[in-house]
């Protein structure tokens, strides 16, 4: 199939109306915006509890799609069980998508994100990550990068740090799932709805992975959001790649990374992390930009 | 589809939004404390504002973009992302 070359010919419509209860300049928000002009009004919606919950409050909803809400553990169930349904009644073309948070995919959700990749059901999760759990007033998660601060890791006198675990590496996990995964950008819609498109294609399960900025818990101003999703991918510490069949592909390789400190000033959850944890921080990106370096274009899990 | 077509029909006493998109008439614009202000000369009309806006605030017409005030909450995305400053912002009146 034929993908989208610039912004101006990505699809025009909408199916995503304001009016919700979102912040002002939310990232997953705008992300679940542009994935709907791709997946149109026949989608259904999976949702697990978090941020995106609160976007259809009674009597209103932004969407124009359909739309189930559940329980942060078993958002993949539901729509495992919302696909074998709709495949019973002979509707194979409605597309059944996942919309859950990092904490609903990194943690409190997984064996249930596990179980449906498993048996490879014909399901989209995408999983905006704002690494760490928005909704509930910015708690660690395990998608939360070393030199954060969150709520339940704070700078103090005797952590300067902040969070002094490394995140998990849920690409790999989910490429060794055999099933398609890939991350992607708010700031390269292109990019984005492209690997949208080829999931829909695809017969199995896909998982994309969304960087959404969160204006509140990383604390910027929200003009920044979009700046900000572009200079994660810049400097190294959002790359942007997809893993199909254990075999890594670079979506946008770049010679040189920036330095993360362009990254890290415009955020108020990075402010106070000492020169060595900026260090620390830095190494950790080469090494995981040398290592899909290293393997892109070949078997990686 | 029609509602009396559709397949499910709720369980009584339990609501369902019937109406999509119905979010669309609920007043964000006095979240506001700046509002976009778009000039016509300047546009290129690159579809970079209406492409990035979280909540669809700007719609596209065939003139170009047009700010829809009752759902932009004032985030400026479109104001800092524009490549030719035709958008600029403005201090809402308070």
């Amino acid at each position: 199939m034929q993908g989208f070359k610039s912004i101006r010919n990505l699809p025009e419509q909408d199916y995503f109306t304001g009016g919700s209860s979102a912040c002002a300049g939310c990232g997953p928000s705008l992300g679940l915006k542009l994935a709907l002009k791709v997946l149109g009004p026949e989608t259904i919606i999976v949702n697990a509890s978090g941020c995106m919950t609160l976007l259809p409050l009674y009597p209103n909803t932004p969407l124009k799609s359909s739309w189930i809400h559940n329980a942060i553990e078993n958002a993949s169930s539901t729509a495992a069980g919302a696909r074998h349904g709709l495949d019973m009644l002979g509707n194979e073309d409605m597309n059944v998508v996942v919309y859950a948070g990092d904490g609903a995919t990194y943690d409190i959700g997984f064996a249930s994100l596990s179980a449906a990749a498993t048996k490879n059901e014909r399901i989209i999760y995408i999983c905006y990550n704002n690494q760490s759990f928005g909704n509930t007033g910015f708690q660690w998660s395990t998608a939360t990068p070393y030199g954060s601060e969150t709520k339940t890791t704070p700078r103090g006198k005797n952590n300067p740090i902040g969070t002094t675990v490394v995140n998990k590496n849920m690409l790999k996990i989910m490429g060794a799932h055999r099933v398609y995964a890939a991350t992607a950008s708010l700031a390269y819609p292109v990019d984005f709805l492209n690997k949208l498109n080829r999931a829909k294609e695809r017969d199995g399960f896909s998982y994309i992975e969304l960087l959404g900025s969160c204006t509140a818990g990383w604390n910027y101003d929200p003009r920044m959001t979009i700046r900000i999703s572009k200079l994660a991918v810049r400097c190294g510490m959002w790359p942007l790649y997809e893993i199909e069949n254990g075999v890594l592909t670079l979506s946008k390789d770049f010679s040189e990374l920036k330095r993360i400190d362009e990254f890290l000033k415009l955020q108020g959850r990075y402010r106070a992390l000492p020169q060595d944890g900026v260090d620390r921080l830095q190494v950790l990106v080469n090494e995981h930009w040398g290592e899909l370096k290293e393997y892109n274009g070949h078997r990686y899990v | 589809m029609r509602e009396e077509e559709l397949p499910y029909k709720g369980i009584e006493g339990i609501p369902i939004i019937k109406e999509p998109g119905s979010a669309a008439k609920v007043n964000r614009g006095s979240w506001r404390l700046v509002r976009p202000v778009h000039n016509r000369d300047k546009c290129t009309k690159c579809k970079i504002c209406y492409t990035y806006c979280p909540d669809a605030a700007i719609n596209w017409t065939p003139d170009g973009p047009e700010i829809n005030l009752n759902s932009c909450k004032g985030c400026m995305i479109c104001v800092e992302e524009c490549p030719t400053d035709a958008m600029t912002e403005e201090k809402e009146a308070t």
